[in-house]
């Protein structure tokens, strides 16, 4: 009875340096439930995107059943007109409409004289508004939703689609509220009994547990394995997902401990994380494990004063702080290299050699009269200790490659020569070649009795580098281990404490 | 080596720019010098340079404000409120000379500085902030002078607009050149100067990397309204009088020179060599063509076509590179 509606053939897809999916083949049925599980990194939005028609897969093929015909979707186009559908993690609505015209984009009721059906149109809103639960009005404007209920719009739109054959959803609970779960679960039910297949995304184990009828693992761009739901555990999952020893590459040359450098105490902001207390010594990497959105970053960034706390201490080499902005972070030797560094950490429009200089123009000038001759020594020295590769130091940050760009960003922060250096996600979408220099980099530092914060998603690496490892969830430290200790670790405890949810 | 040299060339698209414009401006001086009779002669070349001088003024401070990623629709109106409030003061008080002037500029400062609260803290668009600022100075201006002409600027100011150094170098120009060369300094060699273009490439980037937003957004802002104040004192000694009109007209030239001589309003890109030999062209097509005989219409459209066509040029090379 149940037919395959998508076969994945041979699929491998090449980023300049990285291969994000290597020969994955699987098939989904008709009316299935399918988790698609992996770390980050492992492949899965690669393929989500291959799948939508937004991507081209540089090999192999993805075949869709449409009504008995084997189709191909190239373009996202074909993709929506054959009734597959994502609901993407980050929220796709236009924010300044309301909430009918939003569920009835493009597809708006028409009535006489081709003119809108404003009526129509609100009354039928109304209905899914009521099927899903939501106590909102449909003129309401998305903008005016708390986040939880635009990522309830977003799923209920879904309904709104009639000929659906398969819907993605990626990461839809991250941002509900828990007796919303149970909503969507209803609904993806539903669609599972119209013959809607669903292919579910979630870094929740036990939500793949509750919902989903088979789980596809893949690990680094390949595919691992296909189980059916009954014959799998969290742990076995995990064991899968992850099932790989630590690599030499973290292997960098430890330090001892110097005197101590900072020290955060009762750090708290109303919303991301609570009573946050660590200290970082010279010489010394602390890793921050944890899941997206567990606060980690959160934390980084009220300290460096790009965002406001609401009560706790920082103190650096002994002596209470008060950091207002960026400015008085990097005044008191914190440096940070943000998450998002590209889109802000780099000036694209200006030359390499005023991105290196940015945030250190105050070393090299007396009266605020910056010394050009020193200006470019540094962009050279720099550029050249994280090899940046360019023909000169004028050419536009705009005009390098991606690996090359964050290069400049790290050049950046190492010319402000900060004692304390806190790096978010450093070699997030960085090939291996590119993620040993920034290591090597970090073990320079160390060396020279500096002290690096690391925040990373991906265990191996935070857990090779970390001379102690906090593990974090929902906003609070679960889990503190020293350098024995992380020995000792394997990665299912740091998950399980990354999950904690008390 | 060879290609190490073509890079360098191509990297310093600027340049090229400067270079496009000096080659433009070189040509239609000599043509113009050749085929027209009245063109190189002392008075219309020592009159050029006065034309040149209070829009080169505020074309400079449009150059800083565009770096930064604004634009700044207000700055005629607050260079005829200087030039209205000097003639004015000087009329009908007693006050010192010098004192007169301060306050012409202190009037600019203050206006400029307003408009920077305006954009970074109330976070209006720096389009719609300065055109409301525009309209507010301007009925401000017509009220403080009934809307009248006033005569009675002092002596100095007058002989000021009149006098040629050495018989042939107007001493308007010289204030044009030195505000030129002062901005060419700050932004070659002073924090501010570069923390411009990071703030113009992105605020967030700016912040980021230590940069105080608010302070470079209010002392662009003022610095921008003291070159209006300048302007405006230049303004009074030009007209030997203050219109309630004055400055009219005057922004929308200072853009277009700043923008011709290579300011991107995408902001992080533009240099004050740029803006002066984007203010000459802008003047120098007016002068020229009327001397050619042109009709002074059709030499306005040709000055918006030239607007087009060099910001469409950049639009081109950026995309060539992207």
């Amino acid at each position: 009875m149940q037919d395959t509606i998508l076969k994945i053939e041979n699929i491998s897809k090449f980023y300049p340096g990285v291969t994000a999916l290597n020969n994955v083949s699987f098939e989904i049925k008709a009316g299935e439930v399918r988790a698609l599980c992996g770390e980050n990194g492992a492949g899965k939005s690669t393929l989500i995107k291959c799948i939508m028609g937004v991507e081209r897969a540089d090999e192999g093929k993805i075949l869709m059943n449409y009504n008995g015909e084997w189709v191909e979707n190239t373009n996202a186009l074909k993709a929506q007109s054959h009734g597959v559908y994502a609901n993407y993690q980050h929220v796709n609505i236009a924010p300044e409409l309301s909430i009918a015209e939003n569920y009835y984009l493009g597809r708006q009721p028409k009535g006489k004289f081709g003119r809108v059906d404003w009526k129509r149109m609100y009354r039928d809103s109304q209905k899914i508004i009521d099927k899903f639960g939501m106590s909102v009005n449909p003129r309401q404007k998305i903008s005016s939703l708390p986040i939880a209920m635009q990522a309830m719009v977003t799923i209920s739109k879904i309904s709104v689609s009639d000929d659906l054959k398969i819907v993605i959803f990626d990461e839809p609970t991250a941002l509900l509220e828990n007796e919303k779960v149970e909503t969507l679960y209803k609904f993806i039910k539903e669609l599972k009994n119209n013959g809607v297949s669903i292919i579910y995304i979630s870094h929740r184990l036990e939500e793949i547990m509750d919902i989903c009828d088979n789980v596809t693992i893949l690990k680094d761009g390949t595919y691992i394995d296909t189980k059916a739901i009954a014959d799998v555990t969290k742990d076995s999952l995990i064991n899968m997902m992850v099932g790989r020893e630590l690599s030499d590459i973290y292997n960098i040359k430890k330090q001892e401990q110097g005197e101590e450098l900072l020290r955060v105490g009762n750090f708290s902001d109303s919303l991301h994380f609570k009573n946050i207390n660590f200290s970082l010594h010279s010489g010394e990497i602390i890793g921050f494990a944890g899941l997206v959105g567990a606060g980690r970053s959160e934390i980084m960034r009220a300290l460096c004063g790009v965002e406001k706390r609401l009560s706790g201490d920082v103190y650096v080499r002994g002596k209470k702080v008060d950091i207002k902005d960026p400015a008085s972070a990097l005044e008191h030797g914190i440096g940070f290299l943000t998450e998002d560094r590209l889109t802000d950490g780099l000036a694209l429009s200006l030359p390499i050699k005023t991105n290196i200089n940015m945030n250190s123009y105050d070393m090299i000038s007396k009266r605020s009269i910056i010394s050009l001759k020193r200006e470019s020594e540094r962009a050279k020295k720099y550029s050249k200790d994280v090899n940046v590769k360019t023909p000169s130091m004028m050419q536009l940050a705009g005009n390098l490659s991606g690996g090359n760009q964050q290069k400049v960003v790290i050049a950046k922060l190492l010319c402000r020569d900060p004692d304390i250096l806190i790096f978010d996600e450093p070699t997030v979408g960085v090939d291996v070649g590119a993620k040993e220099e920034i290591y090597k980099i970090m073990e320079n530092l160390i060396a020279k009795g500096k002290g690096i914060i690391l925040i990373s998603s991906y265990l191996p690496e935070v857990m090779g580098l970390s001379d102690r490892l906090f593990v974090m969830a929902q906003g609070r430290i679960t889990g503190e281990f020293n350098l024995n200790e992380i020995t000792d670790l394997n990665e299912e405890d740091v998950l399980k404490k990354a999950s904690d949810e008390g | 080596m060879e290609k190490a040299k073509k890079t360098k060339l191509k990297g310093n698209a600027l340049q090229q720019t400067e270079f496009t414009l000096g080659l433009i401006i070189i040509i239609l001086f000599v043509a113009a010098s050749i085929f027209t009779d009245n063109f190189c002669t002392l008075y219309n070349i020592t009159n050029l340079m006065k034309q040149c001088a209070i829009i080169g003024v505020m074309a400079a401070a449009q150059t800083i404000i565009i770096i930064t990623g604004g634009i700044d629709i207000s700055g005629g109106a607050i260079t005829g409120l200087s030039c209205m409030a000097l003639a004015l003061l000087q009329r009908n008080t007693n006050m010192n000379f010098v004192l007169t002037l301060t306050i012409a500029l202190v009037i600019g400062v203050a206006v400029g500085f307003l408009n920077g609260i305006i954009i970074f803290d109330l976070k209006v668009p720096p389009m719609i902030a300065t055109l409301g600022m525009q309209t507010i100075v301007r009925g401000f201006v017509k009220i403080i002078s009934n809307a009248l002409t006033v005569t009675g600027i002092n002596q100095h100011i007058l002989n000021m607009g009149n006098t040629n150094l050495f018989g042939v170098l107007p001493v308007l120009a010289i204030f044009w050149a030195v505000v030129a060369v002062a901005i060419w300094f700050i932004l070659k060699y002073t924090i501010f100067g570069r923390s411009l273009y990071v703030v113009g490439s992105g605020v967030e980037v700016a912040r980021l990397s230590g940069i105080k937003v608010r302070k470079m957004f209010y002392a662009t802002y003022a610095a921008a309204g003291l070159l209006y104040g300048i302007a405006g004192i230049m303004l009074a000694a030009r007209v030997q009088s203050a219109l309630p009109t004055g400055g009219e007209g005057y922004d929308m030239n200072a853009i277009a020179a700043a923008v011709i001589g290579g300011a991107s309003l995408t902001g992080g890109k533009g240099t004050i060599t740029g803006t002066v030999l984007g203010t000459i062209l802008m003047v120098l097509i007016n002068n020229a063509g009327v001397q050619f005989g042109l009709n002074t219409h059709v030499l306005e459209i040709t000055s918006g076509v030239l607007i087009i066509f060099a910001v469409t040029m950049d639009m081109l090379k950026n995309r060539k590179k992207a």
